[in-house]
């Protein structure tokens, strides 16, 4: 498993853009202005990443907490958007996908200022983004194959034209 | 929309510039627009909409008019106003959706490589999708009567999973374009290279058995057999 880059592994929190994007969420909301600012505000708070050799982990909440794990090589799609205000804050949000049924994303990634590096790497990770070809690992076994193969012959030959001298 | 408004929007609700192909072969990146019908086809559907809207808008504003009670001087006043700001919010409300479906046009991209496709659209909300071929379950070419009129279809690529949130859908729209045909030729194409079943199970990661590798691996076996017996030296 290749290690993933050090400026990715030290992501563990959302940019601290994301809380006075939470505030105007909080004041569109109009008169569920308190509640929603509470809930943002332990969401913003709580918010952890963690970015391992394996995939992603996303936790959040205190009352309710929620984690979520997500393999790289599991990931279907991945969704790179960010509204008006997102981008006047100059951040946006990678929802990762994987195969399950979850009506929603099945991991946002919000308050992402390196957006298209981390979508850039993500792809990396995702199944099908290093093979330019059908199936390279069989190639390469096959290829791997013969060589030796090769070399076996290149011993035979060798053997038999000392046997022919003599 | 001339390219100086256009530039002057897109840097009002800072719309990032044309994405980044994804890895890929250069040579395989091909990048797919929305057909020019699809602009009419949208402002066509937009008029229809704004057609009705108006009816409505008029039907409410003369409601009143047209009862038998007399009206107050004051109350044509009052009312005249009312229908000045109701029309008025209408016909501003209309000039930014017709902005925003000439933009929405203008700035579509649908890129595709040898070994992924990624879906740029969006002014307001601007949403891209990235998809690996590896990942890709499904491809449907859709058209509808007045779509096929104008040689549009769309080509709906999807992958696993049964998200419907707009935003983080598990398919990838090619919106209007006008060689739906081909787009699905060349994904099908691409997806050729592909045996597994696209949901990221461990053994997807191994090789197929390889006609070509079995007799490899048994014509190595033969050869070392050969020189571990002995009778070559």
């Amino acid at each position: 498993m290749t290690e993933i880059p050090a400026h990715i592994a030290a992501i563990a929190r959302p940019s601290k853009k994301l809380w006075p994007y939470y505030v105007c969420v909080a004041v569109m909301t109009g008169l569920g202005f308190p509640v929603t600012i509470v809930v943002l505000f332990f969401k913003y708070h709580t918010m952890r990443y963690r970015f391992d050799a394996e995939g992603i982990r996303m936790s959040w909440g205190i009352l309710f907490r929620q984690e979520t794990v997500v393999n790289y090589a599991r990931i279907q799609d991945i969704h790179l958007s960010s509204n008006f205000i997102e981008r006047w804050f100059g951040i946006a949000r990678i929802v990762v996908q994987t195969a399950s049924g979850s009506a929603m994303g099945n991991l946002t990634l919000e308050g992402l200022t390196n957006c298209e590096e981390m979508r850039d790497f993500l792809y990396s990770r995702m199944r099908g983004a290093k093979e330019a070809h059908a199936h390279p690992a069989t190639e390469d076994g096959l290829a791997g194959i013969l060589a030796e193969i090769a070399g076996e012959v290149r011993v035979i030959r060798a053997a038999l034209e000392k046997k022919r001298d003599g | 929309m001339g390219s100086r408004w256009k530039r002057w929007f897109c840097e009002l609700l800072r719309v990032p510039p044309e994405p980044q192909p994804p890895d890929g072969t250069p040579a395989s990146i091909q990048t797919f627009l929305a057909g020019n019908n699809y602009y009419r086809w949208r402002v066509i559907q937009f008029c229809i909409v704004q057609f009705f809207i108006g009816l409505t808008i008029a039907a409410m504003l003369a409601a009143p008019l047209l009862s038998k009670k007399p009206h107050t001087a004051q109350f044509i006043t009052v009312w005249t106003f009312i229908v000045a700001g109701v029309v008025s919010g209408w016909a501003l409300a209309a000039l930014c959706g017709l902005i925003r479906i000439t933009l929405d046009y203008q700035m579509r991209w649908y890129i595709v490589t040898d070994r992924s496709l990624r879906i740029r659209s969006g002014i307001w909300r601007v949403n891209e999708m990235t998809m690996t071929f590896a990942n890709v379950q499904e491809i449907r070419v859709n058209a509808g009567p007045l779509q096929k009129l104008l040689g549009l279809s769309d080509v709906v690529v999807s992958s696993a999973g049964g998200s419907t949130h707009p935003g983080a859908s598990h398919a990838a729209r090619f919106a209007g374009v006008d060689n739906g045909d081909s787009i699905r030729d060349l994904i099908t194409d691409r997806l050729r290279q592909y045996r597994d079943t696209g949901l990221g199970d461990p053994d997807a990661h191994k090789p197929a058995p390889l006609a070509a590798e079995d007799a490899a691996r048994a014509l190595l076996a033969e050869v070392r057999a050969l020189r571990a017996s002995g009778v070559l030296y």
